[in-house]
C-alpha cells in the first residue's frame, strides 16, 4: 500500500512539473508550429501521463492524454497543422487534464469530481481524424521521415509508426546522453556517475504495447511508470540553448521535502541569534579586559563562527530559491488566452525569468501579477484599431521583468497601453468618497496612480469577465505588503504603465533598523526604510491636527512610535528628535523615535497563536542580549498612524511633574551594612530628602525597574553580594530615563584604577571613605541641585 | 472473520478507554497561591516553572497580558493572573514564579504568587464549580475537596485561549 502512495506522491509532483513545461510549450508553438523539437517535448509530456496515469489506474485522465497524445502524435508526423482552433481544443484539454491531476492530489482519483471529457475526446478525436485530410497536402518539407506518408492509415499501423519513430529518437538521445556521460566519465573519473535513466529504451515498446492493448500486465507498465525521467530531461533542455543542454543535463539534484529545508532553516534562526549574541558579549568583554592576549583568541573565534554562520545562512537560504520562472510560466498561455477572448493582440515579453526568490515569497507572487497583468491586458493595452489611431504598432506590448537590486528583487510590468488619468482617477475617488476635494487637488499624479489600489475603485467604464470590479488591485497591494514589499507605479497617458515590485529576498531573517520609544525598542524591516533624519522640534508644523513635516520637497506626515504604541512617558524629549522614514507599497510615514539604536540582522518569529494578530506588530526576534524585540508591521504601523492626533510639539514642551521641595526629592542609598547606610542617611537629614535603602546591588536594581519612587541620585558602595557597585552603575545607564541620574560612589577603594573604573561604569560622583558628611552632604546637594 | 475482527477492535477500544477512567480515579495536581487563594492546574499540563525573568511589553493588549518573554530562544507571552481575576496587582516579589503551561496549541507562562505543593487528590473529591464563581466563565473545571482546604481547580486550555 505505502508503495502505491510513494509512486502515487512521485506521480503527482512530476506530473504538475510537466503540465508548467506543457503551457510553456504550446504557446511557444502557436508562435513555431514547425518547431519539431518542441512538438516532441509536448508529446512526450502527454504520453508519460498517460503511461503513468494508466498504471495508476486512472481511467479519466488516461483516456483523455489518450486522446491528446493521438492529436499531438499527427501533429508531430505533420499529418496535422496546429491552427489557431486546433491549439484551442488542446489547451483546452490542457486544462481539463490539470483539473483531473488536483482531483486526484485532492481526492486520490479521478472520478469524484465528475468530470466529463467525453466532448472534449470527440473533439479530440474529429480533429485527428476528419480533419487530416485538409491538412496532410500542407505539410512541408522539413520533416523527413513522417510526411513520407501522406495519407491516412489505419490506426494500428499508425501507432507501429510512431514506435518506429520513438524507437529513433530515443536511440539518438541515449546515444547522446551516452556520449556526454564519457565525455564526463574522462574529465572527472572519480566523480560518481550521473544516474542512467535504464528504463527509457523500454519506454517505446511499452508505449506501442499500451496502446495495443490497454490490459497490459504490471510488469510493462511499471516500466513505463518508471520512464519519466527521460522525457523530462529532453523537455527542460528543448528550449535552453545547446551549450546549456548538456550542462543541465549532468547536474544532479535530489528532491527534498520542504518541511525539512524549513526545519533546517529555523536551526540556522537560531544559530544567528546565538551569533548575535556573542558578538554582544564580545563587546562587552572587550571594555573590560582591554589590552588582554586571550580578548585577540575570542576575537579570532568569533569573526570566524560570525562569517561561518553568515556563509551558511546564506546557503541554506539558497536551498530555497526557486527560479521566478516558476510563475512567469504560465503568463505567456494566460496572454494568450486573454487575447484571444479580448479581441486583441497583445505580445509577451519575459526577461530575467531566472532570477531566484525564496519558495514562500514565489507562492506569494502569483496572485498580484495575475491580477496586475490582467489589467493591462484589459484597461493598458488598446485594440488594434485605436493602437493603429494612435501611431503604435498595431499588436500591443507587455514586458515582464525581473532582476535584482541589492537585496531586493524588482519585478517590473510595463504596458505601452492606453495609460492612467490621474485626474480620472482623482474625480473617480473624490465620487466614491474615498478623498476629499480638497485631499484631491493637493495630490501629486503620483500619489494620484496610487489610488488605483484602493478597494472598489476601478477606472473601467465596463466590468468585463477579465476585470473591472475594483478588486484585483487591492488584491495586489495586500499580498505585496505582506511580504513587506513596495509597489511603484508610473504612467504616461497614451503611452503606457510602468508597475514596479520591490520585494525582499527572504522573509525568515531580515536586516531591521532597531529604535527606541522612550524605554522600549522596536524593529522596523529595514526594507521599508527609506532614510532616516534628525531634525529640530520646530520644524514640525500641524496642521489640521496632523503633524507634518517639510523634508526637501515633500510634505511628510509625522507620527511618535510612542503614541502608536502607548509606551509610557518616562522622560523629556530632547530638542531634537529623530524621524524614520517608512515606505511601502504606495505610501509613506515619518515615525518620530527618541534614539536610534543600528542596524542588526534579525530572526522573525512568531508571537504564537495567543498574541497573534496584534496590530502593528509583525512579529518578535530575540536581541544579542537575550531580549525579545518586537517587529514592527509596516502595514499596520501606517493604519494606526491615522487615527492619531497628538500634537508632538505641544506635548514634548509640557514637562514631567516637577519637584518644589526637598522632602520631593528621593535618594537611594545602597550599600550592604546597615550600619554604613546610616550613616549616608544621617549624613542627609540636613537637606531633607528622603532616603531609601537597598542591601546589594540586585535589590537597588529592581527598585528603579519598578518605578515606584522617582529616584533623584543613587549612593553605591562599590562591594556588595550579588551585584557589585561597578555592574549596577553600568545596568542603570542602559536605561535612557537614568542616562543622567547622578550616580554616586561610596566606598574605601581608592586606587586611581578603582576610580577609573568607576568613570567607565557611569558613576558621576566618586567618594571615598571615610568621608565627613558635611562632604557627602555637599556634594549630594550638587548633584541634585538643591 | 468480520465477527473476529470486530471483536479485536472492541477489545482495542476497551483498552484505549479504560486506562483513562483509571488516571481520573487520582488526579496530579500543582497548587499555587494567587492573592488569597489556592488554585491549581493537572501537572502535565505544566511545561516548566521559573523565576520571574525579564519581559516585552506588547501594545495595544488587555491589561492582563505583561508581554513576551524569551524562554530559551522561543517567545511565549506572559500573563498576570492577578489582573486576569480582577485582583489587585502586586509586586515581584521572592516568591514569584512564572508558570509555563502548555496547551494543545499554545504555550504561555502566567505569573503566580507563591506555589504550594504537588497534589494528588481523588476524582471523586473534585465537585463542580459552584455556577457563579468568577467573572471569567468557564475558567473552572472543578472544586477540589481536601482535608483541611479547598482549591479551585482551573482549565489549562480556557487559560490559554485567547479571548480579546
Amino acid at each position: 500500500m505505502e508503495d502505491i502512495q510513494e509512486i502515487l506522491e512521485d506521480f503527482l509532483v512530476e506530473a504538475f512539473e510537466l503540465i508548467e513545461q506543457i503551457d510553456q510549450n504550446l504557446v511557444e508553438l502557436e508562435a513555431n508550429p514547425d518547431d519539431l523539437e518542441l512538438l516532441n517535448s509536448i508529446f512526450r509530456v502527454a504520453h508519460t501521463i498517460k503511461g503513468s496515469s494508466s498504471f495508476l489506474n486512472f481511467d479519466v485522465l488516461t483516456h483523455l492524454t489518450h486522446h491528446m497524445e493521438d492529436v499531438l502524435n499527427k501533429a508531430r508526423h505533420g499529418e496535422l497543422k496546429l491552427k489557431n482552433h486546433v491549439m484551442d481544443v488542446v489547451l483546452e484539454s490542457i486544462d481539463l487534464m490539470k483539473a483531473l491531476l488536483h482531483a486526484i492530489r485532492d481526492n486520490g482519483n479521478d472520478t469524484s469530481i465528475g468530470l466529463d471529457i467525453t466532448d472534449i475526446c470527440t473533439r479530440l478525436d474529429a480533429i485527428s481524424s476528419g480533419e487530416d485530410g485538409n491538412t496532410a497536402p500542407a505539410v512541408t518539407s522539413e520533416k523527413p521521415k513522417a510526411e513520407v506518408a501522406p495519407v491516412i492509415e489505419d490506426d494500428n499501423k499508425d501507432y507501429s509508426k510512431l514506435s518506429d519513430q520513438e524507437v529513433e529518437d530515443e536511440i539518438e538521445r541515449l546515444l547522446k546522453m551516452r556520449k556526454e556521460e564519457d565525455k564526463k566519465r574522462r574529465e572527472s573519473s572519480g566523480v560518481a556517475k550521473p544516474v542512467t535513466p535504464t528504463p527509457a529504451p523500454v519506454a517505446p515498446t511499452t508505449a506501442s504495447l499500451s496502446q495495443d492493448d490497454d490490459d497490459d500486465d504490471d510488469g510493462e507498465d511499471k516500466k513505463s511508470s518508471a520512464r519519466p525521467s527521460a522525457p523530462r530531461a529532453d523537455a527542460s533542455a528543448a528550449n535552453t540553448p545547446a551549450k546549456k543542454e548538456a550542462a543541465s543535463a549532468m547536474e544532479q539534484t535530489i528532491r527534498v521535502e520542504v518541511k525539512r529545508l524549513d526545519h533546517l532553516m529555523n536551526l540556522i534562526g537560531e544559530l544567528v541569534l546565538g551569533k548575535n549574541r556573542l558578538l554582544k558579549i564580545y563587546d562587552d568583554v572587550e571594555e573590560r579586559y582591554e589590552g588582554e592576549k586571550f580578548l585577540e583568541e575570542l576575537n579570532q573565534v568569533v569573526s570566524s563562527i560570525s562569517l561561518v554562520t553568515t556563509d551558511l545562512q546564506i546557503a541554506v537560504m539558497k536551498t530555497r530559491m526557486l527560479p521566478i520562472a516558476k510563475v512567469f510560466n504560465k503568463f505567456p498561455r494566460m496572454v494568450r488566452d486573454l487575447s484571444r477572448e479580448l479581441g486583441k493582440q497583445i505580445e509577451l515579453e519575459i526577461s530575467g525569468e531566472e532570477t531566484e526568490l525564496d519558495k514562500s515569497i514565489v507562492e506569494e507572487i502569483g496572485d498580484p501579477l495575475v491580477h496586475i497583468i490582467r489589467n493591462s491586458c484589459d484597461h493598458g493595452i488598446e485594440n488594434g484599431k485605436a493602437r493603429l489611431l494612435k501611431g503604435k504598432s498595431e499588436v500591443g506590448l507587455i514586458q515582464l521583468k525581473a532582476y535584482n537590486e541589492g537585496n531586493h528583487i524588482v519585478i517590473e510590468i510595463t504596458d505601452d497601453g492606453n495609460g492612467l488619468d490621474p485626474d480620472i482617477l482623482r474625480s473617480k475617488a473624490i465620487e466614491k468618497g474615498m478623498i476629499s476635494e480638497r485631499e484631491a487637488d493637493g495630490m501629486s499624479d503620483k500619489e494620484a496612480f496610487a489610488l488605483i489600489f484602493k478597494p472598489s475603485l476601478s477606472t473601467a467604464k465596463v466590468v468585463t469577465n477579465v476585470s473591472g470590479r475594483g478588486v484585483g488591485m487591492d488584491v495586489v497591494k495586500t499580498n505585496i505588503e505582506k511580504l513587506n514589499g513596495i509597489i511603484d507605479v508610473d504612467s504616461e497617458l497614451g503611452r503606457g504603465t510602468v508597475i514596479k515590485l520591490k520585494i525582499p529576498l527572504t522573509l525568515a531573517i531580515i536586516q531591521a533598523l532597531l529604535v527606541g520609544a522612550q524605554e522600549e525598542y522596536y524593529a522596523i524591516p529595514l526594507a521599508s526604510v527609506l532614510e532616516t533624519v534628525r531634525i529640530p522640534l520646530d520644524e514640525i508644523y500641524t496642521i489640521e491636527g496632523k503633524n507634518v513635516l517639510r523634508l526637501r520637497d515633500e510634505v511628510l506626515s509625522l507620527v511618535r512610535l510612542s503614541d502608536i504604541f502607548g509606551v509610557k512617558q518616562v522622560y523629556e524629549g530632547a530638542e531634537h528628535t529623530y524621524v524614520v522614514v517608512i515606505g511601502l507599497a504606495e505610501s509613506k510615514l515619518g515615525v518620530v523615535v527618541d534614539t536610534l539604536v543600528g542596524q542588526e540582522e534579525i530572526v522573525i518569529k512568531s508571537l504564537g497563536d495567543y498574541l497573534q494578530g496584534i496590530e502593528g506588530i509583525a512579529g518578535a526576534t530575540i536581541r544579542g542580549d537575550g531580549r525579545v524585540t518586537l517587529i514592527i508591521d509596516v502595514a499596520a504601523l501606517m493604519n494606526l498612524a491615522k487615527g492619531i492626533t497628538v500634537d508632538i510639539r505641544a506635548s514634548s514642551e509640557t514637562a514631567v511633574k516637577t519637584k518644589t521641595q526637598p522632602s520631593d526629592y528621593v535618594v537611594l542609598a545602597v550599600d550592604d551594612s546597615a550600619m554604613d547606610r546610616n550613616i549616608m542617611k544621617k549624613s542627609m537629614e540636613p537637606i531633607g530628602v528622603k532616603v531609601i535603602e537597598a542591601s546589594n546591588g540586585q535589590e537597588a536594581l529592581n527598585m528603579l525597574k519598578s518605578a515606584e519612587y522617582s529616584i533623584d541620585a543613587v549612593l553605591i558602595d562599590i562591594e556588595m553580594p550579588r551585584m557589585d557597585g561597578y555592574t549596577l552603575a553600568g545596568e542603570i545607564r542602559k536605561y535612557s530615563k537614568y542616562k543622567n541620574l547622578p550616580l554616586i560612589a561610596v566606598t574605601s577603594r581608592t586606587s586611581k584604577s578603582d576610580r577609573l573604573r568607576g568613570v567607565e561604569s557611569g558613576m558621576s560622583e566618586y567618594i571615598t571613605k571615610p568621608y565627613s558628611p558635611e562632604y557627602l552632604e555637599s556634594v549630594v546637594r550638587k548633584n541634585i541641585k538643591l | 472473520m468480520n465477527d473476529k475482527l470486530n471483536q479485536i477492535v472492541q477489545k482495542q477500544q476497551k483498552q484505549i478507554e479504560e486506562p483513562q477512567k483509571k488516571e481520573d480515579d487520582v488526579v496530579q495536581l500543582v497548587g499555587f497561591i494567587i492573592g488569597q487563594e489556592e488554585y491549581a492546574v493537572p501537572i502535565l499540563s505544566i511545561q516548566e516553572i521559573i523565576k520571574p525573568i525579564e519581559y516585552t511589553r506588547v501594545p495595544s493588549v488587555p491589561d492582563y497580558i505583561l508581554g513576551v518573554f524569551n524562554l530559551r530562544g522561543s517567545v511565549i507571552p506572559l500573563i498576570d493572573l492577578r489582573r486576569k481575576f480582577k485582583m489587585e496587582p502586586s509586586k515581584v516579589s521572592e516568591d514569584t514564579r512564572y508558570i509555563v503551561m502548555k496547551g494543545r496549541d499554545n504555550t504561555a507562562g502566567f505569573v503566580i504568587d507563591r506555589l504550594t505543593e504537588a497534589i494528588r487528590i481523588k476524582g471523586s473529591h473534585i465537585g463542580p464549580p459552584p455556577e457563579t464563581i468568577h467573572a471569567e466563565k468557564g475558567l473552572v473545571y472543578g472544586i477540589g475537596m481536601r482535608d483541611d482546604s479547598i482549591l479551585t481547580i482551573l482549565k489549562v486550555e480556557q487559560l490559554l485561549k485567547r479571548d480579546f
